[in-house]
Order: structure tokens, then sequence, then C-alpha cells
């Protein structure tokens, strides 16, 4: 049995570390918790909603699945597009409320700040889609049999492969392009980066695009693997900010690995503990990390 | 003006009759008034209105017959939202505002529970229930803390392990896995369960708790199906007993499916996909097939235009109507009083009286020559036990081509059997 909770803590840990980059980033360079961010792997999932539909009716729809996943190829068209209007609705807030508080307000400010835009971005779904649940598709998937006794759904493995081949992207996009480094020369010190004559709108847009990218495919990808509620990004947030203070706020591969050690601690404590304290097993990681290591495990000290 | 003459004279008609009345019965105050706590707002708004509505009803057709003591009866409804502390002070004020000398409700058992404790049994007021089905409240009267105050028109959890055990058993399982919400009526349920289903000759295989509204239970499910067992009792509500369905099923688990009543909903079924679901099995609780439940069936549908279906509907008809034919009982309109009525027009022997205004004119006229009376109501006949409490009928339902079908009836005598079969 402990395979198979290593097997469900990986795959689930795969969804927490593509949300935990962007939260991750936006605490390192925008310098402020920004507690709407899981609101934004609801909102990528909803909007898959959205192109299913439109899709539906201008034909295709869903389209035949791919053996032996559940979805075909409209599914990933659907992740670019709703990765595509979720930066859209990220840099929207940005402009809106973020940018327009950050000049003068404290952190706590923009803490609540953005607490408040959370709590209107998750009623709004619930004022547009209703409360109750809803699913790409009713067929159910089965779980394939590994050996070792293992099940694991295909589209759970396929997520872990569509991470791995994000983070790899988003290393080199950080090591060789410019604006990749740039981002690094502000997250060190928007001050100097600025009169080195880096453009840091630009890069602050840019953070935005990619933590709001990886929130929508991560939400997708939950979205497809259990269902949609308007409280998936918000049952989501605690492993969230574990993760990326576990991993150290601005570090990709932080964020990833904080992640998988979320959901690997959250599924094998149920061997341990009752599984009514599970939600719990994130507190305690917070908990910790803040204690031993508060600048994360490969943030820098400061 | 027609119309307005007419209505003018009908409320005069009125003012004359009720006067007419208190002079008749000058030992009460009229109207009398009877309170109602029950969430009309809140997550369990939709069904608490449809409950609350329903004891108007029974007050309605209680007054139709000529009132209580000659006075009309006045149905007092205070929103508890659904919580304790609201419910607490909604009760506080009926009782010490209002002079209510009986209060029916709550629905949650969390709810209701407080509402006793610090208003119904300090305030010597009767409390009556239409859902709570908590067997703490059976255990706070065998240790005598209710005063005999406490009574409900509802079976309570201990014929639910009771049938949920019975069908596991029936069916053959040899190990039968349970996830439980992890509430009061959830973790009562399921250790009750434990219990009964080793003592009829099954076995259990891993017990495990969830918690409410959470996104994905895969640790739990993986948990419960440790050691492979052959089916599963799932005490869930419908949006997280959907998910957690899904992913037992998905990560491998049998579809020999076992779950709590109030799972048999239809958002439930579209969830998870009625074709996956063919050899589900679950419980619920029925209405005995008597003409006293036809008669209310019929009293409603005229009145509603819709069928009874739904819960709580017959339980709290039947906790209003045996509640105001207490108080024409009593010598004297107080809770002690009206709880030692209830005894008396439930008690076996009595003449047999139905719902409906001509039933409750008969059991006026039965009271005032002094004859005892047995109320049988919406529910059948109401025979509370020395805690309160209540048996009642289950049914067995599946879904045989998609829809939600009765396979089998236990009437109430089948089900104390087992119960007691169980308890020694």
């Amino acid at each position: 049995m402990i395979l198979q909770h290593i097997a469900d803590g990986l795959l689930s840990g795969a969804i927490v570390a593509l949300g935990a980059i962007g939260l991750s980033f936006t605490m390192k360079i925008l310098r402020f918790a920004n507690f709407s961010h899981s609101e934004l792997l609801t909102w990528g999932a909803y909007f898959a909603v959205i192109f299913f539909a439109v899709a539906a009716v201008i034909g295709g729809g869903y389209g035949t699945p791919i053996a032996p996943f559940s979805f075909g190829w409209p599914l990933l068209a659907a992740l670019l597009v709703t990765a595509a209007l979720t930066s859209l609705l990220a840099i929207a807030l940005h402009h809106l409320v973020f940018a327009r508080l950050n000049r003068m307000a404290g952190h706590m400010t923009m803490v609540f700040a953005s607490f408040g835009v959370a709590l209107l971005l998750r009623h709004l779904l619930v004022l547009i889609f209703g409360p109750a649940p809803l699913y790409y598709s009713s067929a159910l998937q089965f779980a394939m049999l590994l050996p070792g006794g293992v099940r694991v759904m295909p589209d759970q493995v396929f997520l872990l492969g569509l991470t791995v081949v994000v983070v790899i992207a988003l290393h080199l996009f950080l090591t060789r392009s410019r604006t990749g480094i740039s981002m690094r020369a502000v997250a060190e010190n928007p001050d100097l980066a600025r009169v080195s004559g880096v453009d840091v709108g630009r890069i602050v847009m840019w953070v935005w695009i990619i933590g709001a990218s990886c929130a929508a495919v991560a939400g997708v990808m939950y979205g497809l693997t259990v269902q949609l509620r308007p409280e998936l990004g918000f049952s989501l947030l605690l492993p969230l900010f574990a993760a990326a203070i576990l991993g150290g706020a601005g570090s990709l591969y932080g964020a990833v690995i904080g992640g998988l050690a979320v959901g690997l601690s959250e599924n094998l404590s149920v061997m341990i503990i009752p599984t009514t304290y599970k939600p719990a097993v994130p507190f305690l990681m917070i908990l910790l990390v803040l204690y031993f290591r508060p600048e994360g495990l490969f943030g820098e000290r400061r | 003006m027609i119309r307005r003459v007419r209505a003018a004279a009908a409320g005069l008609a009125a003012i004359a009759a009720t006067f007419a009345m208190a002079g008749a019965a000058s030992a009460v105050e009229c109207p009398v008034k009877l309170g109602a706590v029950l969430p009309v707002s809140g997550p369990m708004g939709q069904v608490g209105e449809r409950i609350a509505q329903t004891g108007q009803f029974a007050v309605e057709l209680f007054n139709e017959a000529g009132g209580v003591k000659g006075c009309p009866v006045e149905y007092v409804l205070r929103d508890t939202q659904g919580q304790p502390t609201v419910g607490v002070d909604a009760a506080k004020s009926l009782v010490e505002l209002e002079g209510v000398p009986a209060l029916v409700g709550a629905i949650s058992s969390g709810v209701s529970l407080p509402i006793l404790t610090s208003v119904a049994v300090p305030s010597k007021v009767v409390q009556i229930s239409c859902c709570s089905s908590s067997e703490t409240f059976t255990q706070l009267a065998k240790e005598g803390k209710t005063d005999g105050l406490w009574f409900r028109t509802y079976a309570t959890n201990r014929s639910q392990s009771a049938m949920a055990a019975l069908l596991a058993t029936k069916a053959g399982f040899k190990k039968t896995a349970v996830i439980y919400v992890n509430t009061d009526f959830g973790v009562g349920l399921a250790n009750r369960f434990k219990e009964d289903v080793v003592k009829l000759g099954g076995g259990l295989g891993e017990v495990v708790a969830y918690n409410e509204s959470q996104q994905s239970y895969r640790a739990e499910v993986t948990k419960a199906l440790q050691g492979n067992p052959d089916s599963l009792f799932l005490i869930a509500f419908p949006v997280d007993g959907a998910t957690i369905t899904r992913e037992w099923l998905a990560l491998g688990g049998t579809d020999n499916l076992i779950v709590n009543n109030s799972l048999r909903s239809d958002d439930y079924f579209d969830a998870v996909g009625r074709q996956y679901l063919k050899n589900l099995i679950g419980y619920d609780s029925a209405q005995p097939r008597l003409p006293s439940v036809a008669t209310f069936n019929e009293l409603f549908e005229k009145r509603f235009d819709s069928p009874p279906n739904g819960p709580g509907l017959h339980s709290v008809f039947d906790a209003v109507t045996v509640t105001l034919l207490a108080m024409e009982q009593a010598d004297e309109l107080t809770g002690p009083a009206i709880r030692d009525a209830i005894r008396a027009v439930t008690k076996e022997g009595g003449t047999e009286v139905h719902p409906g205004p001509d039933g409750i004119r008969r059991a006026k006229e039965l009271i005032a020559a002094g004859k005892p009376i047995r109320y049988v109501g919406a529910t059948g006949a109401l025979s509370f036990d020395e805690n309160g409490d209540v048996q009642a009928p289950k049914m067995v339902w599946k879904l045989i081509d998609g829809k939600n079908t009765e396979v089998e009836y236990y009437s109430t005598e089948d089900i104390a059997r087992l119960i007691a079969k169980l308890d020694n």
C-alpha cells in the first residue's frame, strides 16, 4: 500500500507544483503573498468549460479520446486557450488592483487586497456557473494496474509528464532567454535592474503570464481528474502556500519539489494519522519550514 | 366592491367565532401559540422551507377543526439558519417573549441539541423534532437529562446502521469497507455499523472518515481500498459522496455499494453516472401502508398540488398534530402537562384517530367525553418509547434501468425485531 500512497502523492503533488510556481514567482518578484492565486486555477478550469461548450457548438466538442487518456486533441487546445485567457485575467487584476495599490500600500494591504480579489473571483464563478460540481465529461476513467499493485489514472500520469515538460521549458527560459535573465535580475534587485535598462513593467507582465498559465494548466487537469467546483482553487490554497514556502520564494525547482513534497506528505500521512487530520499536514509543514529554515529549501538567506 | 364587503363580512364572522370560542374556554388565552424553530435559510434552506410549510399546513387543518381548547392556533416560526447559536436565540425568544409551551424543531441534531439543553429543559417546554436522528438524544434521555420533554417523530440512527448491516450480510458480503462523513451523524452511524455488521455475520474492512467539502478524496479512498474489500458502505451527502464514489470506482474499488438515505438523490446519481451504479443498494425510511398515511398524502396533494415527496414532511406533520392534540388533552398549557398528554394521546388501546379536520374533530369529541385516543398519522401509529424515540418502517431501493426503485419493505415490527436481535 505504501507504493500506492507514493504514487497518489506524486500525482496530486504535480498539481500543487504547477500552482506553486506562479505563487512562488509573485512572492519573490512582486513581493507580496497573493492569496488570489489559487482562484486562477479555478478560473482556468472554468474557462475550459466555456471552451468545450463553444467547441461543441462549432463541432468537435470534447473530441474522441486518445487511448489510454480520457481526452482528445481538443483538450490540448483548451489548455492553450485557457492559459491565454487566465493570463489576461491575471494581467487585468494586476492593472486594476495590485499595480495601483503597490505604489503606496504596505505589505499587509496587498495581502488583504488579494483576499478580497479571491473572494470576488470565487463568488463570480458561483454566480455564473452555480455551486453544483461540473464535469468536462461524465465518463469515468478507470485506473491502470501497474506492477506492484499500484493503480494510477492515465490522465494523472499525463499531468506529471506535462509538469516535467513545463519545468524544463521554464528552466530554459529563465537561464537562456534575455527576458528570463532579466526576470531573475528584477527578482534580485528591481532598482538595480531598472537602472541597468531592464523594462520592469514588461517583466512583471511575464511573471503574471507564467504564473497564470501554469495555474490554468493545473486547474484544467485537476478538473479533469476530479471535478470542477467553485472552491477548487480555494481548497488548494494551503497546499500551494506550503509548497511555495517550503521550496523558497522565487525558486522554480523549489516550488516543484515543494509541491511534490506536500502531495507525498499528505498522502503518506494517512498511514499514520487518522484521515480527518490530513488537511492539517500542509499547515504543519509551513510551521516546520518557518521554524527551521525560514528561507525555504532553495531560497537565499537575506 | 362586493368582494371587499364579502371579505369584511368573513373577517367579522371569524372575529365573532373567535369570541364565541373564547367564551366557551375561558381557561386559556387566545390564540394558542405553537413555536417552530426551523432552518428556512442557509444550507438546509430548501428542505427547511418545505418542512416549515408542512408544519403550517398541519396547524391550518387543526384550526379548521376548531383549534385548541376553542382557540385558534398561531404557528410562530423562527429561522435557525441551520446554526446552533441562531437556533438557541430563536427558541429563547419564542419561549420568553412569545410564551410558547411547546417547540417544534429543529432539523439538524447539532441545532436541536443546544436548544434542548439550554432552552427547552431549563424552561420546562416540550420540544419535538421532525428530523434529528442522532443517538445523543437517546443517551441524554436515559440519563434523565431531558425530563421527558424531548420527543421526535423520526427514527434514530440506530435503525440506519442495522439496515446497512442487514443489506451487507444479506448480499453475502464478507468484507465491507466504510467511508463516513466526519460529523456527529456520520461518526455515530459508522461506530454502530462496525458492531452491527459483525453481529450479523459480516466482516469489516477499513473504516475511514472524511472531512466535508474537499476537492479530492484519493488518500481516503486508497486507505479504504486496503485489504481488497468486496463492498463499501458510504455514509455521505450527495456532492462529496459523488467525488468519493468516482474516485473509489476509478481506483479499482468494487461497485458493490451500500449508501445511506441522503444519497438517494438525482444529483448524486447524475454526478457519478447511473451506468456505474448498477449494483448500488440503499435504504431509506418509509411510510407504513396505512389508511391514515394515504389520508395525509391526499390532503397534502390537494393543498400543495404535489405529492409529499421530500425529507421530513410526514414527520413534521405528525410532530405538529400530536403536539396540538396533546394541548387539547392537557389540563393546562404548560410544558410538563403537554409532555404527559403526548403520552396519553399516543397510548395503545385508545380509539384511533386520523389526520385531517374530520379526524381532529372526532378526536376532540372523544377527548371532551373523557375517552382515551390514539393518534395514527402521516407516519403511522406514533409510539414513543421511554426516551421519546419512535421506530419507523424502512425500505430498500436500487437503481433499476437508471430509475430509483423501491425493492423491499420492512415494517416497524421487522425493524424492531432486527434491532432487538442486534442489541442482545
